[in-house]
């Protein structure tokens, strides 16, 4: 028998597969992971001491630059625990705009989730399948506010008004939406490689998650029904009708299925709000200066990769006190030193695929 | 309502603890003794009715008026929708406050990063060290009497040195 050595390798964080600046101390034997070491921190910009120095408007945009593949949902989550802070009432319409805005932002994002699952395994052509259909929601941005990407949309108080032309594109990707899901089921999920590739790989148990403060779809895979918009609602989430996809074996397979089946209610959101949506004005009357009252104030929305809280402390002047921003990459990345040991190497890059880190997001 | 059974039960812990309890925004807060907060965590975990079993976050806020920091933790569960939050107070010069690994596992990069930027230690954490920034790095940024460096230095910052 050849004799095998323990070796260690490094793994990013310049690598495509790394999802970002992510970089793994990874000791192997043979092709068998036996130890890993997560080494986060290259893209950290210590925002959480910018905001310090920043007023509460001024730090908008660079909520859209902790999770750039969902800026919306940072922004909203951002703007709706400084409005809970100064007891701010947004209209009604503006509530439904943002619902849409964010419901649209977490297809985006969890089409790239599946497009990357499946070009980390080696199929490339599904992922350009999935950037061509979340080009359609990015143009729909680009109508609305001028950029794409880190799009800075809501303000504090309100949300701007989409234009005419909005409408029909919006009505029209939802036409599509079930025959995009379709088409993604028939070239990801249904395919023979891929299922075996991520079946009964990477298992996270239920305890497992909970223990280690996991959020988010990777939560749900395991079989919790948790989602912070059914079971803690904000905004206006309790007047929609939607589920709670969960996996059942918290396995890759079943975080990437989760992601799917996440695009579906989403899009049912968006069809609800968009049949509801009253018309009226979108911004609330706020003062000229933002100058919340000293006070502390949580808030946690339902991140596209986790809970998403934002912790404010005060002091009453135009500028936070303290300002904590919890991302569910962050947290949700310990499971890969529990549950990565004794697979393989290519096993290692389909679970790093399937938890979808965004590594702004956890390093801020 | 939960949420009422709630409040019951985390004045009677601040009672016991000698802590003090107020209600901010709806949400229940406890203020204990940094050397108390393990007693708490695992009184709120196993409340009766409404548990507060799932550590949603982990944070600290510098008081230097006080000399104290306090250590924020954000206790939810994913049972209810119930939320407590516990600030323990630790004194502002060697603070050091028993670690939650043992009792939730995801305390641990929580933990590392509240170390890093704030610099409190905590006793018992299986793996203390830096973990946003680099090893070498002095001083702890979230502080507020942490000095940024001027324009001036960053730009000179910029600048690859001769000796680097």
């Amino acid at each position: 028998m050849l004799r095998t050595e323990e070796i260690q390798i490094n793994i990013g964080p310049q690598h495509p597969a790394t999802h970002g600046v992510f970089r793994m101390l990874v000791n192997v034997d043979g092709e068998v992971v036996t130890k890993v070491e997560n080494k986060v921190g290259y893209l950290h910009r210590g925002m959480e001491k910018l905001a310090e120095s920043r007023t509460y408007p001024q730090f908008i945009p660079y909520t859209d630059r902790l999770d750039y593949l969902a800026a919306i949902v940072a922004n909203v989550g951002y703007v709706q625990t400084v409005e809970k802070l100064m007891g701010v009432e947004v209209p009604e319409r503006a509530e439904y705009l943002r619902v849409i805005f964010m419901e649209l932002q977490r297809i985006a994002s969890h089409m790239i989730a599946t497009g990357c699952a499946s070009s980390d395994l080696g199929g490339l052509t599904p992922f350009l399948y999935c950037m061509r259909d979340r080009e359609r929601i990015l143009d729909m941005f680009e109508m609305t506010i001028g950029s794409r990407l880190t799009v800075n949309l809501p303000r504090i108080g309100g949300v701007i008004e989409p234009p005419e032309e909005f409408w029909p594109a919006l009505n029209q990707f939802l036409d599509d939406m079930p025959g995009i899901i379709d088409e993604y089921n028939g070239i990801i999920t249904g395919n023979e490689i891929f299922q075996v590739r991520t079946k009964g790989i990477g298992k996270l148990s239920k305890e497992m998650a909970e223990q280690l403060s996991a959020t988010g779809p990777v939560l749900r895979a395991s079989g919790v029904k948790w989602d912070t918009r059914k079971n803690a609602p904000y905004g206006i989430y309790d007047r929609f009708d939607f589920d709670v996809p969960t996996g059942e074996n918290g396995d890759c397979f079943d975080r990437y299925y989760v992601r799917i089946l996440e695009m579906v209610e989403s899009a049912k959101i968006i069809r609800q709000a968009v049949r509801d949506i009253p018309e009226g004005p979108t911004f609330a009357k706020v003062p000229k200066m933002i100058k919340p009252p000293a006070g502390e104030v949580y808030h946690r929305i339902e991140g596209v990769r986790g809970e998403l809280g934002f912790y404010i402390v005060s002091d009453g002047t135009t500028k936070p006190y303290r300002l904590r921003m919890r991302g569910g990459s962050f947290i949700n990345i310990q499971m890969l030193p529990l549950v990565v040991p004794g697979w393989k190497v290519g096993d290692l890059i389909a679970i790093l695929a399937s938890l979808d880190i965004v590594l702004p997001e956890c390093d801020r | 309502m939960e949420n009422s059974v709630l409040l019951k039960q985390v004045e009677d812990l601040a009672q016991k603890l000698e802590g003090e309890f107020e209600e901010s925004l709806g949400t229940p807060v406890l203020k204990i003794k940094g050397t108390k907060v393990m007693e708490a965590l695992l009184a709120a975990k196993n409340f009766s009715g409404s548990p507060c079993d799932f550590l949603h976050d982990l944070t600290a806020v510098d008081y230097p008026d006080r000399n104290e920091i306090e250590v924020v933790y954000h206790l939810t569960s994913l049972r209810g929708s119930q939320m407590l939050r516990i600030k323990a107070t630790v004194g502002r010069d060697n603070p050091v406050i028993d670690s939650a690994v043992k009792v939730w596992a995801g305390a641990n990069v929580m933990e590392r990063e509240c170390y890093d930027l704030m610099g409190v230690k905590f006793n018992g954490h299986p793996d203390l060290k830096r973990i946003l920034l680099w090893d070498d790095f002095e001083g702890h940024p979230l502080r507020k009497d942490y000095v940024t460096e001027s324009l001036e230095e960053r730009k000179r910052l910029r600048v690859m040195q001769p000796d680097e």
